[in-house]
């Protein structure tokens, strides 16, 4: 997953992750992407567009 | 490896309440947050009820209520306004104006003056669930600590992601979490600057968009969608609100805040063996007006209690901490239901359905009129709303 310069780390993206597998820190996301099913709730979440595929 | 009975992972308001109380009833807490600094950024538009406070037994400080407010108005889609005040009727989240970055830090203050220890910059990563406790595995500056409490309180925002480690269905649907977005702006030219201020209809599919003033021209200008109910981001929805609302045509913005709003209800099990759950993390938001911080802090605060009775048990068995589902329950459960289905209620008016409603109840003295003269009016406006009312009911 891409993460944008304006992400501001909200963690909206990882509360609506079916399968809890974003871990948000102060200024980083981390993404369990081995166990990602591409629901792509998160891209979706996202207030200000901030996340995109690889 | 740190030791403690209680471990509060989040110091946002719901869980340094819980820090506090766990802390005043004789346990040993720990609180511990990601934040280099505890209420920042905010993600909020800071409104707050007097009512809520006095009954947490806050005694409110200049420092972090900025603003009196006196009532509301609603905006339909074509700007017809209906006027509220609170001697009119009860408004969830209208009091006061806070400056969360204060308040939050005043209150994680209020839980280190009771007796808790407070370790900031400190990310909570992996829980592992060992017999009689958790072991939680924290970041620290780049250094890796092992936390082991007897009960941790997972008030980790709407992320949830403690409980959910935990095994607690306590993730959010995307249809229920609205993306909420908002810009601290000046030159605010408020119709009335003592009242909060909502607009409904398509400005904000699934939820609304909002003035809260802080100041004679200075005001949280935002609003909340629910993602799948529309193609634009939050951000689209509000930078087109600030073009088009009258109050912002010179405002100009000095913070941008966005952060999600978990508006589905109490999730089903917020307690567990050696685990509570409270604030954003539980549920706990008012599913109407997306207001969490009364309604956080008050179940953070049982939590607190159920907690540190518990440690005083030496039982933390899911048994004994259930006792805690059902004081929330008690609290939340019939509002929250209500404030759910007035929630639905407004999302299945169309924009044509709520200006007609406007103009109806425009003039309305709502201390005078009764419920069967409002339900007059609204079959004469629109039967179709009636309509959808009477189903809802
Ligand atoms: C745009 C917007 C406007 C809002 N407006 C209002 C309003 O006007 N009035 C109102 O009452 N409510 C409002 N709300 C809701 C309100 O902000 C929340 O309900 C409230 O902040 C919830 O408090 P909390 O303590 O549960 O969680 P939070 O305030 O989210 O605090 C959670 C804390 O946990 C920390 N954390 C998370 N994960 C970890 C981890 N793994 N390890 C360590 N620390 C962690 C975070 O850093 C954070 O400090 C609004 C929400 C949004 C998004």
């Amino acid at each position: 997953m891409i993460v944008k310069e304006w992400c501001s780390y909200c963690g909206e993206c990882a509360g609506v992750c079916p399968r809890n597998l974003i871990l948000v820190r102060e200024t980083e996301l981390e993404f369990d992407t081995g166990e990602c099913k591409e629901c792509d709730f998160c891209i979706k979440a996202c207030p200000v567009n901030a996340l995109e595929k690889d | 490896m740190i030791t403690t009975d209680i471990l509060v992972i989040g110091a946002g308001p719901a869980g340094s309440i819980a820090a506090k109380h766990a802390a005043l009833n004789g346990a040993n807490v720990l609180l511990i947050d990601r934040k280099s600094e505890i209420g920042a950024p905010k993600r909020c538009a800071e409104g707050v009820s007097i009512e809520g406070l006095k009954k947490l037994g806050i005694e409110t400080s200049p420092r972090w209520a900025v603003k009196d407010i006196e009532g509301i108005r609603l905006v339909a889609p074509n700007g017809t306004d209906v006027w509220l005040n609170d001697d009119t009727i009860e408004l969830p989240e209208a009091g006061y104006i806070l400056e969360r970055k204060v308040f939050d830090k005043h209150m994680a203050m209020d839980a280190g003056r009771a007796g808790a220890q407070i370790k900031i910059k400190t990310l909570a990563k992996e829980i592992i669930k060992k017999e009689d406790h958790y072991v939680v595995i924290c970041e620290h500056l780049g250094e890796l600590i092992e936390i082991k409490a007897n009960i941790i309180i997972a008030a980790d925002g709407p992320e949830s992601r403690i409980a959910r480690l935990a095994g607690l269905k306590t993730g959010t649907k995307i249809k229920d979490m609205e993306s909420g977005i908002q810009f601290e702006m000046c030159n605010v030219e408020m119709t009335n600057p003592n009242v909060l201020e909502f607009y409904f209809g398509s400005v904000a599919p699934g939820g609304y968009a909002w003035i809260f003033p802080k100041g004679e021209d200075i005001a949280n200008v935002g609003l909340a969608v629910i993602p799948t109910d529309t193609d634009k981001t939050a951000y689209q929805h509000l930078l087109d609100f600030v073009a088009n609302c009258p109050a912002t045509q010179n405002a100009q913005a000095v913070e941008l805040n966005v952060g999600g709003d978990p508006v589905g209800g109490v999730h089903k099990h917020i307690s567990g063996d050696n685990i509570l759950v409270v604030g954003d993390a539980a549920g706990q938001v008012n599913p109407l007006t997306g207001g969490g911080i009364i309604s956080g802090m008050t179940c953070g605060k049982i939590a607190g209690e159920v907690a540190a009775n518990a440690i005083k048990e030496e039982n933390y068995s899911s048994k004994r901490l259930y006792e805690y589902d059902k004081l929330v329950d008690d609290e939340l459960g019939e509002k929250m239901k209500k404030y759910s289905k007035t929630r639905d209620y407004l999302a299945s008016l169309s924009d044509k359905e709520l200006d007609s409603i406007a103009v109806a109840f425009q003039d309305v003295e709502f201390e005078e009129v009764s419920t069967t003269e409002l339900i007059k009016k609204l079959v004469k406006v629109s039967p179709k709303a009636l309509l959808k009312l009477g189903k809802l009911i």
